[in-house]
This record gives C-alpha cells, structure tokens and sequence, in this order.
C-alpha cells in the first residue's frame, strides 16, 4: 500500500525526474537491443554470404584403390547434387599458331559431366568462344597463344599425344580451391593452383585418359563435387558446426575410401571468425554506450539526491526502517527500469526493422530473447545501482546533519587520492603493448578447428583509455578548481564580470559536481569521436577493398590474346558519366620459374586515376614510389616475396622472361628494383609487378592494354557501365564498383555496418546531448532555490547568467576538448587493436569532421537551452521556488 | 524623519492561478510603512503574510491594486539597494562561505569585492559572528545561519528591512535571539523593521502589529499614526 502511494506521488509530483531516469535507462536497453538486432541481422547476412561465394561445397576425392562410383553414391546420399570430375596430369601441351609452336610445361586436364557448369556454375566463367566442348584456361591460352578453333596436342605420361581443339576460353575464378590438395594441411596445400588447365567433357576425357589411368593410375584421380543443402543455421558458427560435423560424418561413412575438401565449412569458418570480430565490434561500440548511458541515469538519479534525502528523512520520522526505505527505492527503481525497458526495446525494435530490417534481437528465437531479455536486465541493474543504491547507503549510514550536506568542504574522491585514472591509464599502455606484440590478432580461428576464440584481453586496452581519461578530465578539471580563487575567477570572468570572484568561489566550491559532469561530457564526446572515426576510417577502407578487387568505379577487362591499344580508351571516355580513362597493360611474366602478373602503369596519371594508397606500398609513399618509377623508365616495383626470394636490394637488375608481342615467343627483358607494392588495384595480393607502361610496349613490342580504369567521378557505376557493355559488346568484361562491393570476400568489410553506423552515432549524439543539457539543467533545477535566493537578493538576468554561463561553458567547452583528445586517442588505438577488421589497414584515420561539428553543435545549444531555461525560470518564479524548496 | 512612506499600498491584491483553480493569497491590503516602523505582521500559516512581505520587498507584482515606494525609488532600485529581505528558512548561498554569503548582495550592487568583503566583516563583527566569517551555510546550526542572514541584511545599510518568518524553524531561546539581533541591526542601520510571523511571542517584541487571516488585512491602527508604541498583545 505504502508503495503504490510512493509510486503515485512519484509520478505526480516530479514526473520530470521519473521520465529522465527511465530515458536514460531506454537509451541503454535501446542501445544494446539494437545492436542485438545488427549483431542478428550480419550474422545471418554473413552466412549468407558465405554461402554465396562457394562454388563446390564438398570435393570428395577418391582414394587410390577406391571405386569411385562408391564415393559417389555415399556423396549422392548427403548432398542435393553430387557430380564426377576426372582430373588427369598432362606432360605439357603444345600448340602451333601463326607459324609458331609453343610448348607448356606439366598441367592437368579435367573432365567434367555434361551437367557440371548448369549444377556448379561459379566455377566457370567464359570469356570467349563456346560454352561447351573443350575449354582452355585463359593463362594457358595466352601461353599456347591460342584462341577457339585453334588445335593443341597434350601430353600423356608413357603415352602418345592426343590432339583436341579449342572450343573456348574460360577463367576459374576459385581456381585454388578446385585445385586444393584434398585432406593436406593448409601448410602443405600448393603455393598457387597449375599454370596449365583444360577442361574436356566427361567423355572426352575418358577415350583420352583412361588408358593412362589404366597404365599410371598415379597420373589419375577422381572426385566427387557436391552441392549441399544451403538451409543453414543463419549464426555462421552454428552452420559451420553443422557442416563440418557432416563431412565427418561422410568421412567415416567412407572408411578411407575418400576425402572431403569441405570448401564450405573452410568459408564459414572464416565467416565465424568474422562473427566473432561482429561481436568485437558490439563490445567497442556498444558497451561504452551503454555504460554512459548508465552513467547519465545516476547523474540525473544523483541531481535529485537531496529531495531524495529530505524524503527519506521525513519517512524515518514517520517510522520507517531501513528496509522499508530500500524496498521503496527497489520499488521506484523497478518501476522505471520496467518503463525503460518496455520504450528501450520499442525503440530497439522499430531502429532495427529501419536500419537492419529485423525486429528481432537474434540470429535464432532463443538468441533474440536472450538479447532482449539482457538488455532488460542491464536497464533494471543501472535502475538499481542508480536509485536502490544511494537510498540505501543514505538510509545506513548518513545522519541529518549529513543529509543536510550539500557542498561538503574540500577533499580529493578517494579515486584521486589513489591515482585511479594514472594507473588505468598505464595499464591500457601496458595492454596495448602486449597485445601488440602479436600483430593485434584479436580473433583466433585456427583453420580446421571447431574452437574459435577473441583475445577479450586486447579489448581492455581501449576500455581503460576512455575509463582513464575520463578520470584523467576528472583529476584536470577538479584541480583547476582547486586553485584558491585565481583559476576559477579567471575562468569565470568572461561571463560574470566583476561578480568573477563570487562565481569563482561558487565554481571552486562545487568543483566535485563541475569536475564529474565534465568527465561525463568528456567520456561522452569521446564515444562519440572514437566511434565516428572508427566508422568512417572502416567506410573508407570498405571502399578501399572494394576499389582493389575491382580497380575502379568501372572496369573494362580486355579479353586475352587482344591487341586493344590506349586509343580505345579515347572511345571509352565518350560514353556519357565517363570521367576519365586510365589505360593498365598487364602481362605474365616469369620471375625465375614463378609467373606473375606484370602491370605497366602511367605513372603521370596512375596514382590519381586508382587513388593508390600509401598502405599498398613499402618503403615510400605511393606519390613517391610511383613518381621514382616515372624518373626510371625500367624500374620495376615488386612484392615482399619476391625480394626475399631474389634477395633483392634497391638498383638490383631483375630480368623478367615476357612474350614479345611480335614473334610470340618470351624474350628477356631488364629491369632495375625500385621498391614494394603489397596491393595494387585488380592485381593478385603480394605476387605482381609494377613496371612502366612505356617501357613494357618498347621492350615487348606491344602496347595491348589488359584493362581500362574508368572514373565516373560521382555518376552511378552500374549505370555506366551498362552504357559501356552496350559499346564494347562481348568483346571485354566490364565491372562495377557497386557490384564488387557486395561479392567481396567474407572478411568483415564486406559487412554492411552502415546501419550499425547510423544507429551508434545517432545514439552518441542523444548521449551528448544528454550528457551536456539534462544533466546542467537537472543539475541546475536542483539548485532552484539557490537561484531564487540570488534573485531575492536582487540578481538582475545577467548577473544570474554569470553564475549559470560560467559553470556551462566550463563543464562543455572543458568536456568537449578533453572528450576530442580522448576521442582521437581512442579511435587510434581502435584501428590498431581491431586491424584484422581492415583489409587493407588504414594509412590514416578518417575524420567525419561534419558529423562532429554536428555532435558539438547539438552539445552546445542543448547547454545553451538548458541555461538560458534556468536563467528564466530563476528571474520568473523565484517566489515559487522560495516556496516549492 | 520623511514626509513620505517607505511603502504605500493600495487595495492590494495577489491571486495565484486563475479560472477554477485560482487561489486569492491577499485582497484588498491597504497600508503604509513608515521610516522606523518596528511592525509584525501575524497571522497563521498560509493566511497571506508573506505573500504581502512579498509585494512589499518587490519580489513579487500585485494582480490587483497598487504599491508603490514613495521614499525608496521605483521597484527595479530597491533590491540590492535600500529593501533588505531575510527569508524563510534556509537561505545561506550553500556554495558561499558565511563572508561571501553576507557580501553577495553588496556585490550584485556594484560594489568593489573588497569593499563589499570589509562591509560583511564590519556587519559579522556587530553581530558577534565574526569567528563564522570562513564557515560555510552547512556546517551552521539553524540560528547562527539565520544571525548571518540578517548580518547580511544588515550589511546592506536599508532603509527597509524585512524578515519572513525568520524564527519559523528554531526554537524559543533561540527565536528570541533572532529578534533581538534582528531589533539591533533595524537600530543601527535605522531602517524600519517588518517582521511577519505566526508567533505571537515574536510579535510582542514589536512595536506594532497588523494581522492578516484569509487574505484579509487589519491594520492596528489607522495608517496615518504610525508612531504610537504598542505591542501585538495589547
């Protein structure tokens, strides 16, 4: 009974401090819901994904001995489509075009079953000629020189050559796993998959090979591919656990007699692994969120201490004990908690369905409740910890007197006097330096295991930088203050004139409440930076990824074998949304024994037309390596790799063999080593070169160019680049920007969290704005009768405005700049501890310097509201308040 | 002495609210305070005293009627100036010490913060409270903040000193202090002393007496003799 009467009175006779503690609880519920709802929504996007980007689940090969029709059918069982492939190494392969004859080294040659490319049709991708029949791999081809219709003879151990005819060109786009060592360690698994492959129809290939598998069956394996049911769980752990578990299954099932090559339990287990950095994501992002929201919710409980304390004095004189106290404040704490909760998930729910589109809070029913129910959970803790708490440490242990207390003469927070901040800062230093030594790997995924795991441990790093340089701001602000009368006067001057040194004493007075709500704004402003800069710098590099995998916002890839010179792109650059064309020769080009791609560059141009970044080189900027390479026409820039294993140093010649573009055959070209390039846009991770585009076509006698890098400067890529298929038929492959985008890998990057990124900065900018405005207005509304008292006095508007002015613009310009401080720090340490998230990392963070001017400018006239608010409230009913209070 | 009031009051109404809700605090008060007036204004709580002490101190406007300060100025030059107010109930500035407390005032006016700091010390040191002068309001029993409320009062030099129910919240001995500092502050600065209070023991220390019940002023005695000497109880 008693407490329905509290509740009511609560809620009728100060409904405002009610409402702003269950916002603050809202905002936190609110908060970790949504990103329950984003955490649900990219997982299940990220198995998807996965999913997606996997021609051939399963390669199961026969074992030798074993009969291949048996894995079939074992196969057939488990999976939805399950199909033969022969594979069968070749000797070489020879072929005479134009009068010359070119020969290859060893290869394999692959039958496939007239169903394959219909059944599993992401693993061929035609670039010219025919469908079917004999195919050719485009490396080979350019190596053969040849092209549909032309005829080559391949090689047979112990046997005579058989001669077949080219009926198209194609590429294997995962040519590395279709060429997987079935069952080897990834250790063991070959370095890159053969330079020389034809595929042939199933039958085909047996009247070519099956004398040889009878005489070499060494020469000879068989496997199975399979294509599994895609109706996995939507959490990428949960799918590959399913998946994996299945191959085992069939491996027993087959006792020896075959091997799985699980391509798709290898992707959800890198998939998993993005989860998880997800998951990372959710502890950096959200977690400070919700903690400040915590924190909000005890400042506004807190400004409403003393009401609290007279309240609680007046029931004691009435006769209630301590427990009925506590019960009242749990009662009261559960209340708003209950009304945070219920308006938290609400909002939760309608962010998520917006910016994610789910509603749920889950990958799976269970997740979603126990998302849901968490965050309700952690509302009812800071409603707790917010208003049970105090009421019950009152109700213990403070007497009248004491309760009366509302300054309290000087002394340092017992944190201060312990050096809390400088040891949590140290710490972070001391975290972050050990987690650095090796090379930030916040997410272990060993290959081919169940157990995944995060290092939580580097998470502490960033945790104790913000928690410290919150205290830092604290300790800064709090002995500013200190300082009897000067700094505080001064501070106070521009505001309150010759009243400076009464608001000064006022400021010094109060430097415990002033130095806190300071550290509030500073840790909330820090949120907001670290947060928007770490979104930003993942955006960029987002964009990044994608402009390396495609090259530019269209890409117009020449078929091989073609001769299009630079002047088609003069063609190109009149399509309507082209804003300009770069021409990139690309070659194969034999470093010793290993073929590499070779791209010769114009260097004048290059780096603006591809926007390199300084990270894809070593040694140097991008501007610097690549103008060092204009100034030396056989410069030559290469990988990492390939100085280790040449044993290269800066001016060292390094003779390439490439094919002369007149006789067709490979002739020996120099060239001097300038430096490292780790990345180039469309080039092979770590196993190209760059040379000079004008070098390349002197010494080669070509000047064919192997694709065009089209800039739309801003108009939409996919529309361009329908423009440009209509021009150049099928005679290039043309590529967008937007549509790489979205098939990117299955690293993080690829996942969408430009929802998330919405979310969480329209989250920090509510905390900012509640972190500056609410709590100097509630902090101001409780000192409501000091005002009046002012103003009985005789406080005229401006003389009131000192007092309020100075307190405001000490606590937000003071909070705002150590909040930036902190803010960038953090957003550094970020991007270093969660590098794995990057691909490429980042040369620089990037600043959304609007959106932080917008966070500023919403901190600032939400002060300005609250105190201009109080100044008229103070002037207006000073008898009221003289009443009320 | 001046031929003038301090404060003349017209038919004097205060009604908080309005329609339904409206609550009328005072009606109908016609008065006048003259220079050394020694006057309670009794009545029992929420009878209207303060709200009439304060239309008086110009805290607050009338909804009807008229007041004006023939001998003081207009209502914007009498606080901080020749209306000195000791409120209510606490009203110490708890981030002020008791000095800054007393000198706040003098400060709001224009006066140098050294010059205003001397005045409180002078005031404190009259009153006998000077060893509280680095104290700050909490560490303060009930009476002493009071005693600095009315130094600050008195720090102020008025010609018109006003006190709402300054003894509400202390005891006897301590209430009967109060007065008389309250007494030797009006004394020595010569302002007229208006007191409002529900205690008749307070209003028997002084002069005069009016009572205001139901919003409804009496007077006494009529306005135009303001110096006959007679206590509340007579």
């Amino acid at each position: 009974m008693l407490g329905l009467t509290w509740i009511r009175g609560a809620v009728t006779h100060r409904p405002g401090r009610l409402f702003a503690t269950a916002t603050g609880v809202a905002i936190a519920v609110a908060l970790l819901a949504s990103i329950g709802a984003f955490l649900a929504g990219s997982k299940a996007t990220m198995t998807h994904r996965a999913v997606q980007t996997v021609s051939v689940d399963w390669q199961v090969e026969a074992q030798p001995g074993a009969d291949p029709s048996t894995v079939l059918s074992a196969v057939t069982s488990r999976a939805q489509v399950a199909l033969q492939v022969e594979l069968a190494q070749t000797t070489g392969l020879q072929a005479t075009t134009a009068g010359s004859t070119q020969s290859t080294g060893p290869g394999v040659v692959v039958g496939l079953p007239d169903t394959y490319r219909q059944e599993f049709p992401g693993v061929i991708r035609d670039l010219a000629g025919a469908r079917s029949g004999v195919l050719i791999a485009q490396q080979t081809a350019a190596n053969l020189h040849v092209a549909p219709g032309d005829t080559i003879s391949v090689g047979r151990a112990g046997l005579p050559p058989v001669d077949v005819r080219v009926d198209g060109v194609v590429d294997l786009p995962q040519a590395d796993s279709f060429f997987q060592k079935v069952g080897a360690p990834v250790g063991a698994q070959p370095q890159a998959p053969p330079d020389n492959v034809i595929l042939l129809p199933a039958n085909l290939w047996h009247a070519t090979f099956d004398l040889l598998a009878a005489s070499r069956p060494d020469q000879v394996h068989s496997q199975v591919h399979a294509r599994l049911s895609h109706a996995l769980p939507a959490d990428p752990s949960a799918a590959y656990t399913q998946v994996s578990r299945s191959a085992r299954n069939i491996e027993v099932k087959l006792a020896g007699t075959g091997l799985v090559g699980d391509n798709l339990g290898a992707t959800l287990s890198a998939a998993r692994g993005d989860a998880l950095y997800a998951q990372v994501l959710f502890l950096f992002l959200g977690v400070p969120g919700a903690v400040l929201a915590g924190l909000l919710t005890a400042t506004v409980a807190a400004s409403g201490a003393d009401r609290r304390r007279r309240e609680q004095a007046l029931l004691r004189t009435r006769g209630a004990t301590t427990s009925t106290l506590v019960r009242l404040a749990l009662l009261e704490a559960a209340v708003v908690a209950g009304i945070g909760a219920v308006a938290g998930l609400g909002v939760a729910a309608m962010v998520g369905r917006l910016s994610f589109g789910t509603a749920s809070f889950g990958a799976t029913t269970t997740t979603a409740i126990v998302w849901a129910g968490g965050a309700a959970i952690v509302g009812l803790v800071i409603s707790a910890v917010a208003l049970a708490l105090p009421a019950w440490r009152d109700a213990r242990s403070l007497t009248v007197v004491g309760a009366r207390r509302v300054v309290g003469r000087a002394r340092a927070p017992r944190w201060m006097r312990s050096g809390a901040d400088f040891a949590l800062l140290a710490g972070s230093a001391l975290v972050f330096w050990l987690t650095s030594r090796n090379g930030y790997q916040l997410v272990l995924a060993p290959e081919g295991t169940p157990a995944i795991s995060v290092s939580y441990w580097a998470l502490a790093g960033p945790a104790l930088l913000w928690a410290g340089a919150g205290l830092l701001a604290w300790r800064v602000a709090y002995l500013l203050l200190s300082v009897r009368r000067a700094v505080p006067r001064t501070l106070a001057r521009p505001f309150s004139g010759r009243l400076a040194s009464t608001v000064g004493a006022t400021m010094g007075r109060q430097r415990r409440l002033l130095a806190g709500a300071l550290a509030l704004v500073a840790l909330t402003t820090a949120f907001a930076t670290s947060t928007a800069v770490f979104n930003q710098t993942y955006k960029a590099q987002s964009e990044v990824d994608a402009r390396l995998t495609n090259g530019a916002d269209v890409t117009v890839t020449e078929a091989p074998g073609s001769s299009v010179t630079a002047a088609a792109g003069t063609r190109l650059a009149t399509v309507p949304g082209v804003k300009s064309v770069e021409p990139l020769q690309h070659r194969y080009a034999y470093v010793g024994a290993d073929l590499q791609d070779l791209y010769g560059v114009r260097t004048s141009t290059i780096v603006a037309a591809t926007k390199l970044q300084d990270a894809y080189f070593q040694g140097g900027t991008a501007r610097g390596l690549i103008s060092r390479l204009g100034r030396q026409p056989d410069g030559i820039l290469v990988s990492a790799e390939t100085v280790k294993d040449f044993q290269l140093r800066p001016g060292d010649t390094l003779r390439l063999r490439l094919q002369d573009g007149r006789t067709k055959q490979l002739t020996e070209v120099p060239f001097h080593y300038l430096g490292v390039a780790t990345e180039f846009p469309t080039a092979p991770r770590d196993s190209f070169m760059l040379a000079n585009a004008g070098y390349v076509a002197r010494t080669t006698g070509s000047s064919a160019i192997g694709a065009f890098l089209v800039d739309t400067g801003g108009n939409s890529p996919p529309a361009v680049a329908a423009k440009i298929r209509a021009q150049v038929g099928t005679s290039a492959t043309v590529t967008d920007i937007t549509t790489s985008r979205k098939v990117v890998g299955s690293s993080l990057t690829a996942v969408d969290l430009s929802g998330l990124t919405r979310v969480e900065l329209a989250f920090a900018v509510a905390l900012a704005a509640a972190a500056t405005g609410l709590v100097l207005a509630l902090g101001f509304a409780e000192r409501r009768r000091t005002f009046a008292i002012a103003t009985a006095l005789g406080a005229k508007r401006r003389q009131l405005g000192g007092f309020v002015w100075s307190e405001a613009a000490f606590v937000t310009a003071g909070g705002l700049v150590a909040g930036a401080f902190t803010g960038w720090a953090l957003a550094e340490m970020l991007v270093k501890v969660l590098t794995g998230v990057f691909d490429p990392p980042p040369a620089a963070l990037s600043v959304p310097w609007v959106y932080l001017a917008i966070v500023a400018a919403v901190s600032v006239s939400a002060v300005i509201v609250a105190a201009v608010a109080t100044i008229r409230r103070a002037q207006h009913a000073p008898i009221t308040a003289l009443r009320d209070l | 002495m001046s031929a003038e009031p301090l404060v003349r009051c017209d038919q004097l109404a205060r009604t908080y609210g309005s329609g339904r809700s409206a609550v009328v605090a005072l009606h109908g008060a016609t008065c006048e305070i003259w220079a050394g007036d020694r006057l309670a204004i009794m009545g029992p709580s929420g009878s209207g005293k303060s709200t009439l002490l304060h239309l008086i101190a110009g805290l607050d406007t009338p909804t009807a009627g008229s007041i004006t300060w023939p001998a003081l100025g207009q209502r914007a030059s009498l606080r901080p100036g020749p209306v000195a107010l000791v409120l209510q109930g606490p009203s110490l500035l708890p981030p002020l010490d008791v000095t800054e407390n007393v000198a706040l005032p003098l400060v709001l006016g224009g006066i140098d913060i050294n010059q205003a700091n001397e005045r409180a010390h002078r005031a404190l040191d009259r009153l006998g409270l000077i060893t509280l002068a680095s104290k700050l309001p909490e560490e303060l029993s009930g009476g002493q903040a009071q005693r600095v409320a009315i130094a600050r009062a008195l720090a102020q030099e008025p010609r018109l000193l006003l006190a709402d129910e300054p003894t509400g919240q202390l005891d006897h001995t301590i209430a009967a202090d109060v007065i008389d500092v309250l007494l030797e502050a009006a004394g020595h600065t010569g302002a007229a002393l208006v007191v409002s209070t529900h205690d008749p023991a307070v209003g028997d220390r002084l002069a005069r007496c009016w009572t205001v019940a139901d919003g409804r002023l009496s007077l006494d005695q009529a306005p135009d003799a303001p110096h006959q000497e007679e206590p509340c109880s007579a």
